[in-house]
């Protein structure tokens, strides 16, 4: 028959850190000898703790289950079920882990210390310890207790804090692919852009969203606008940052607010309407418009790294020159050029992120040889030589990811005399 | 990114090793900072040990010479590397922040 007995504390002797513990302490004293329990059980009471006994380790194990005690005072040699077998149910049972075990014995020899510790114990006590070691190992497995039933409660509620966490990063991230499939839904369709024309990009954005993006529309049924454009930094905020003026670059707003495409006068107006921002944040802007029966080219730059015009019959060139970004400047004018293209001519669009790649010994990759690539590609689709830049970048910087937004966008006219929109 | 700060009669130098990039923002904006609370007419930016500068650095810098100039104070570079000196071209930033190839020429013209 189960005997247990929940004595009343005394409250009185031992000074004021026993009674400290005391007044929250629970202790679970497990031992078969009467006359040895009656006298442990008065000797804890009196230190002020709220004392269980029972007399085997069986009755001790559905006492603990019951009472989750602070502390459990285990004699080794019991009958039903000994200390070190009791040790062990109260290890496996995840509703005790704070329980201290302390396991009295009346020999201390080194092995049996070292079974009754690999048994489950926290500590031992000798039969024959004086008061003073009696309280002092109690205090300790006390303490023990209390820390681990601490650490219990801080493990609960970082487990519930990163359950929040991740449902919050769920769904910011289903917010973020949804901008991005938005994003990447503004962006030029492939193929044949027109009769004669082909159009063709590659576009990696840094993080989930880019601040790079680019266009191609029609102005009318002759003229095309094209521009790329790089917002500074990274993210999200250089993203909005960047579909506000790729909204500002539509031909339907462009042509209310100042009548034409003409490069010169986008930037000027965009100039004006794209400060610096106070945490330094700007954008740099290529446009053209080309008009389709004569190929001929009209663009101008925003500090953007620009243009690359690659033909048959000469190495490519760069097709921008030295300007303000938008914002640096608000009077800053921006000048045109123009040029003729020819049939198999090749015009990339691109951001600096696709050379300004780093190598393992911090060497950046570089226009030329981004230039290189782009030249040794003449003989290869336009969409292979687009798709070479981005490999020979990655290899450069010996990353699949870029550290920038890295775009190319590629027209390349075809043989075809007759180019008119499809 | 590390920035060592030295103080002349003729203005402050601040000796910048690493690359100025969106990353390093933080620890260039608290030096730019530190030289205007010290009253600094004449900042010189030395880029010698810059190798590489991205937009978003471009952008510090021209907000670091338009802050400057509201305090009638002025910032200069000094010996930016090839790659770099490239970059600042593109955005036409000698225009707008001078670039010395000599730490005295920066400090005597400067200061003038």
């Amino acid at each position: 028959m189960m005997k247990s007995n929940v004595m009343k504390s005394a409250r009185q002797a031992a000074g004021l850190s026993v009674q400290s513990e005391a007044s929250v302490a629970t202790i679970l004293l497990v031992e078969d000898e009467p006359v040895t329990r009656a006298s442990m059980v008065a000797r804890l009471t009196r230190l002020g703790y709220r004392v269980l006994e029972a007399e085997n380790g069986r009755v001790g194990l559905d006492v603990a289950r019951r009472e989750h005690p602070d502390l459990l005072i285990v004699d080794w040699m019991m009958p039903e079920m000994d200390g070190p077998t009791l040790c062990e149910a109260v290890r496996r049972d995840p509703l005790l882990k704070s329980s201290q075990l302390l396991l009295m014995t009346g020999q201390d020899q080194p092995a049996q210390i070292a079974e009754g510790l690999s048994r489950g114990a926290d500590d031992f006590l000798s039969k024959s310890a004086s008061k003073q070691e009696i309280i002092a190992r109690v205090l300790a497995g006390l303490r023990t207790s209390r820390l681990v039933r601490e650490l219990e409660t801080t493990g609960n509620h970082l487990e519930s804090s990163l359950l929040l966490l991740k449902r919050s990063q769920e769904e910011t991230e289903a917010d973020l692919q949804a901008a991005a499939s938005f994003i990447r839904s503004q962006l030029p369709s492939q193929g044949s852009l027109a009769h004669g024309i082909v159009l063709s990009w590659e576009y990696q954005p840094s993080l989930l969203l880019g601040g790079d993006l680019f266009g191609v529309m029609a102005i009318d049924e002759d003229n095309l606008a094209l521009y790329i454009l790089d917002a500074s930094g990274h993210g999200v905020a250089a993203a909005l940052r960047s579909v506000s003026l790729m909204t500002f670059l539509r031909v339907d707003n462009i042509l209310q607010l100042i009548g034409s495409y003409d490069p010169g006068k986008v930037l000027f107006e965009a100039n004006r309407r794209f400060p610096l921002s106070a945490d330094g944040e700007y954008f740099t802007l290529w446009v053209g418009q080309l008009h389709l029966p004569t190929g001929s080219l009209l663009y101008a730059s925003a500090g953007h790294a620009g243009a690359l015009l690659s033909s048959a019959q000469s190495p490519s060139r760069w097709l921008t020159r030295s300007s303000f970004p938008l914002g640096f400047d608000p009077s800053a004018q921006f000048a045109c050029d123009r040029l003729f293209l020819k049939p198999a001519d090749r015009l990339f669009l691109l951001s600096d992120g696709i050379y300004e790649v780093p190598s393992s010994n911090g060497e950046v990759w570089g226009r030329v040889r981004f230039q290189e690539v782009i030249d040794a590609g003449r003989q290869t689709s336009l969409s292979a030589t687009i798709a070479s830049s981005f490999s020979a970048a990655r290899c450069w910087q010996q990353a699949q990811q870029f550290s920038d937004d890295a775009a190319i966008m590629g027209l390349e006219l075809t043989e075809s005399r007759e180019r008119t929109f499809i | 990114m590390k920035i060592n700060e030295r103080s002349l009669p003729q203005g402050m130098i601040l000796d910048i090793q690493g690359d100025l990039t969106y990353a390093n923002r933080t620890v260039f904006k608290a030096a730019i900072e530190k030289a205007k609370q010290a009253c600094c007419k004449n900042l010189i930016l030395n880029f010698e040990q810059v190798r590489f500068v991205d937009s978003a650095g471009l952008g510090l810098l021209v907000l670091t010479a338009q802050s400057l100039k509201r305090v009638q104070s002025k910032v200069s570079l000094l010996k930016p590397q090839i790659y770099v000196r490239e970059v600042m071209s593109l955005a036409n930033i000698p225009t707008m922040i001078p670039i010395y190839e000599r730490e005295e020429d920066a400090l005597t013209v400067r200061a003038a």
